[in-house]
């Protein structure tokens, strides 16, 4: 092919991971992807659609336009929910292309002296390190010391909602200990034995919500499998690309890599949708730094536990029936960035006693994405009263998911909206049918 | 340059929100679905009513500023790409339906409107809104209305002019307009509605439809027929014509489409079979379950290789939706995909498939086609980089040779994207000097400024980029 310019076209951005210019040129522009972008279909600005933001990184691409306020705007205004990357034909991934130019947005709008090093203390110490989380979150106010008050506040990426602070707060569930440390380094399998896994154990999972990973734990040892939960597991990253922080998910990638491809273990399993998201992109995030092959090796062991169950088969012998109507709800990061939709909703229709009840759009976002709901509240409210409708209208007990994201956001919401259903993760749900003396 | 007094003056009437001005926003409203081309408008408005319409061309007015109406820019010949700059008209906030009127079987709404929700909407009232092209869930029904759009059932159902009974909007001179209404019959004077639908947005702007209704039809039966060879496909297509039925939808995709869209859908469509058929039946159920059996003993005849019917509703609803996933799939293959929309009569299929065959073999180029085969309605697309000068040389020269036959077997070199910018160079070739001609004055009588979306399917005196034919597919400002 001659080509008469290069096929990396940078432009106006810097040149260290930049957005691929043939990712960016690949979008032809038919607008498919319009009907399910939650803030092109809250603003009908198409700037703030995926093809108007893919463009945007084309004209820069270009050099047509600067990397301007605006991109970087349209950077963090995007929720990352990657529905438009389910519905794009041609295979572009407008969510990815934005989560680099966050990161670009940190060297063309760097913060001030003090918000650099908050920042760094932060996504660089804090965060990587499970004993500074855990130590930070002891009484109350974990929230604000988790650093999200302060992402809020000082990335300034967005004039706030004045009611970020009470939404913070009020979104808070009633904390218990943290799991990391309770957890024995392998559960022993339950009956006769099917495998051996190793547990990926999140950050917010272990800090707000270790009795969902409690359970996913006891189900996965019932079920048959060995569960090993390597001690040292940072955080996958996550947080660090969804504010731009490539350098340090890169570090944290490597790390967990090492650590788990030090296991003997069959599948990592995790029970956090954003994690395992996260954790099958090590592969393009470390393509230039980690081994291929191990990498490879890495990326096909990981499993959401809802896809683990759906392929290893469940075991339905003991199960005890739980008597309840539920609805699902499909996290963003688990039904668009993995691709897992049916999986979940086979679970759940494997648990004796439960009716399923499927909702509307189950798969439209419900706007916590991170944080996204505190920067931008009041959008975020209007994307979750779209959910909350649809979960109402099938009068279920209770409101199932699958990411600690989605469940902060909708049990506040249902809350919030004097709404009956219960917030349960997946796990929990299955929990409940397991015999007692599994414990 | 747009004063900053226009720009204020147009916030207060309209509203903020509704009048966007920064690069950002202007770099992202100046493109539609026609690759290579792009031009930056000055401003972009979004009315609300008429009224608001009036008043943002009255500004336009003063400030020397020519108008491009825009729906979702999903168009494929560039007719929402203000070549000329100046003001975008957007209508896509103008989607309110207006009415579903039970007693006279119509609906009316604004232009703004998209597709899928009209067609959801009087579904809900048991009714049905047949034209439903491949882009439906995006495209507005003014923006349908202008190109005159088709879609997959337009082969039984006609296009979109066909269920048109009123319009509303203003004219280029700042004066509202009203043509047809709901009467089904209507011969006073001249007919404007239907010189409306397909004028591209160069006539008027378009504010309020209103669109007949018909009942749904009762049975439906979905034939999935695949060939060892394009060519087939095509004669099976005439032959089931020529044997008098008429099938509500005859699709058809070659392997590279199949291929490109089963990456995405991922239903099982075989990867290795060189063409598919999509065929529908639909209406009373004793005629559907006759029309089906002809359909499949012409399949038999002509040696499909395989033959299937549709599961279900559901399997039914998924294949279509598939195949109007067919071009922006085919997107995956390379950067840049160049659409074309040549019609022939339907005879002359099998042998229009046997041309585009040998000129992609003669300009060695990859091509995927797909189309409206009941309607002789076929989209070759070669799949290219624009950034390749050679292989864009041997794609024009691929379509000029292909259009050639395409006119001489009686067709016409669009079925219905519209000439905007991407056909004009072929235009005069299908209708002569003397059509552009008339073309002009009628455009002439209703925009004698020529300030309604200059530019499209005709140059008025100076030359404009032409993007397939005259200058390359150079992206420009
Ligand atoms: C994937 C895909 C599949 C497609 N399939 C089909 C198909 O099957 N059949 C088909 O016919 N087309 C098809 N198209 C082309 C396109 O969708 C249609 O032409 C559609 O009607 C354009 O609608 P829009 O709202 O996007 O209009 P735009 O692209 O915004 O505008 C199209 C033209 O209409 C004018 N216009 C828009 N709104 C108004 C108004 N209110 N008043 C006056 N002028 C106006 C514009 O100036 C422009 O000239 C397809 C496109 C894509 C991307
Ligand atoms: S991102 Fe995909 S769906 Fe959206 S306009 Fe581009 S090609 Fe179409
Ligand atoms: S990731 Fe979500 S918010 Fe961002 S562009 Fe895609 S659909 Fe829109």
């Amino acid at each position: 092919m001659s080509l008469t310019e290069s096929k990396e076209r940078t432009g106006n951005f810097r040149p260290q991971d930049a957005p691929h210019y043939d990712d960016v040129l690949q979008c032809m522009r038919c607008g498919f992807c319009l009907p399910t972008c939650p803030t092109y279909v809250l603003t009908g600005r198409e700037r703030s659609s995926p093809r108007g933001r893919v463009a945007l990184a084309r004209a820069v691409a270009e050099e047509k336009l600067e990397f301007s306020r605006a991109v970087r705007d349209e950077a963090f205004f995007c929720l990352d929910c990657r529905a438009c990357t389910s519905a794009c034909p041609s295979g572009v991934r407008a969510g990815e292309v934005m989560e680099v130019c966050r990161d670009q947005a940190q060297s063309f709008y760097p913060l001030g002296r003090t918000g650099k090093a908050l920042r760094e203390f932060i996504l660089e110490k804090m965060v990587p390190s499970p004993g500074l989380m855990e130590a930070s979150m002891l009484p109350t106010r974990l929230y604000q010391r988790l650093g999200i008050q302060w992402l809020v506040r000082h990335l300034k990426v967005l004039n706030l909602g004045p009611d970020w602070m009470a939404k913070a707060e009020g979104m808070i569930p009633e904390l218990h200990k943290p799991l990391r440390p309770q957890l024995p380094p392998v559960v022993p399998a339950k009956g006769e034995k099917r495998g051996r896994v190793g547990f990926f154990l999140g950050c917010v999972m272990t800090l707000m919500y270790p009795s969902v990973s409690r359970q996913t734990v006891r189900v996965l040892a019932q079920q048959g499998f060995d569960v090993v939960t390597p001690r040292d597991t940072k955080c996958c990253g996550a947080p660090h690309l969804s504010e731009g922080d490539r350098t340090t998910a890169r570090r944290l990638a490597k790390f967990n890599l090492d650590l788990f491809m030090a296991e003997e273990i069959d599948y990592i399993v995790t029970d956090c949708a954003g994690c395992g998201a996260a954790l099958k992109e090590y592969e393009e995030l470390l393509a230039e730094s980690a081994d291929q092959r191990s990498l490879e090796i890495f990326r096909s062991k990981i499993r959401d536990v809802s896809e683990f169950l759906f392929e290893v088969g469940i075991r339905e012998e003991g199960l005890v029936p739980v008597n309840a109507t539920v609805t699902y709800h499909e996290p963003c990061h688990l039904c668009h960035a993995q691709g897992i939709s049916r999986q979940p909703r086979e679970v759940i229709k494997h648990i004796p006693g439960v009716e399923l009840r499927e909702m509307n759009e189950s798969n439209w976002c419900c706007g916590s994405a991170a944080t996204w709901g505190l920067k931008y509240s009041e959008e975020s409210q209007k994307v979750l009263d779209r959910k909350l409708e649809n979960v109402r209208a099938t009068n279920a007990d209770y409101l199932v998911t699958a990411n600690p994201g989605c469940h902060l956001q909708l049990a506040w919401g249902v809350r919030e909206a004097d709404m009956p259903q219960k917030v349960l993760h997946l796990m929990e749900l299955m929990g409940r049918a397991l015999p007692p003396d599994s414990e | 340059m747009i004063s900053t007094t226009a720009i204020a003056h147009l916030k207060e009437k309209l509203g903020d929100s509704q009048v966007l001005h920064e690069k950002e926003d202007l770099l992202t409203l100046g493109y539609d679905s026609t690759p290579g081309v792009h031009h930056l408008p000055e401003v972009v408005v979004y009315p609300q009513t008429a009224e608001q319409m009036i008043w943002a061309m009255e500004i336009a007015h003063r400030e020397g500023l020519p108008l491009t109406p825009r729906g979702s820019g999903t168009g494929l010949s560039g007719g929402s790409v203000p070549v000329r700059g100046g003001m975008v008209i957007g209508l896509s906030r103008m989607n309110r339906i207006l009415e579903i009127d039970e007693e006279n079987l119509t609906a009316t709404a604004e232009a703004g409107v998209v597709t899928l929700d009209l067609f959801n909407a009087v579904a809900a009232k048991g009714l049905f809104y047949p034209p439903d092209p491949g882009s439906q869930k995006i495209s507005t029904l003014g923006g349908n209305v202008a190109e005159n759009a088709g879609g997959l059932r337009g082969l039984k159902y006609g296009v979109t002019r066909d269920y048109v009974m009123q319009l509303k909007g203003v004219l280029p001179d700042r004066s509202l307009f009203c043509t047809g209404g709901k009467s089904v019959k209507d011969v006073a004077g001249y007919g404007f509605k239907d010189l409306m639908s397909g004028s591209e947005g160069t006539l008027g702007l378009i504010t309020e439809v209103t669109v007949k209704l018909i009942p749904p039809p009762q049975d439906k039966r979905t034939i999935l027929a695949y060939f060892n060879d394009v060519r087939t496909a095509g004669e099976a297509v005439s032959r089931i014509i020529a044997a008098k039925i008429i099938p509500s939808t005859m699709e058809i995709m070659d392997r590279a489409t199949i291929n490109c869209v089963e990456d995405y859908v991922k239903i099982g469509l075989p990867r290795q079979m060189a063409a598919l058929l999509l065929i529908e039946v639909d209406g009373h159920p004793a005629p559907v379950a006759e029309e089906a059996d002809g359909v499949r003993a012409i399949l038999e005849q002509v040696k499909a290789a395989e033959i299937h019917v549709a599961r279900d509703a559901a399997h039914a609803a998924d294949l279509a939706a598939a195949r109007r996933t067919a071009l922006s799939a085919l997107a995956r293959v390379s950067p840049t995909t160049l659409l074309e929309d040549a019609t022939v009569p339907r005879s002359r299929l099998a042998e229009t498939f046997g041309e585009i065959e040998r000129l992609t073999q003669k300009y060695g180029l990859k091509v995927g086609t797909f189309g409206h085969a009941g309607d002789g309605n076929l989209h070759p697309t070669v799949l290219c980089d624009e950034r390749d000068q050679d292989e864009m040389k041997r794609a024009h020269d691929f379509y000029n040779e292909l259009y050639e036959q395409v006119l001489a077997s009686g067709g016409t070199v669009s079925g219905e994207h519209g000439i905007g910018l991407a056909k004009k160079a072929y235009l005069s070739r299908q209708i002569g000097e003397g059509g552009v001609r008339v073309m002009k004055r009628i455009k002439q009588a209703f925009d004698p400024e020529g300030i309604l979306n200059p530019g499209k399917i005709f140059d008025e005196g100076d030359p404009c980029t032409t993007p397939h034919v005259e200058e390359g597919f150079r992206v420009s400002h």
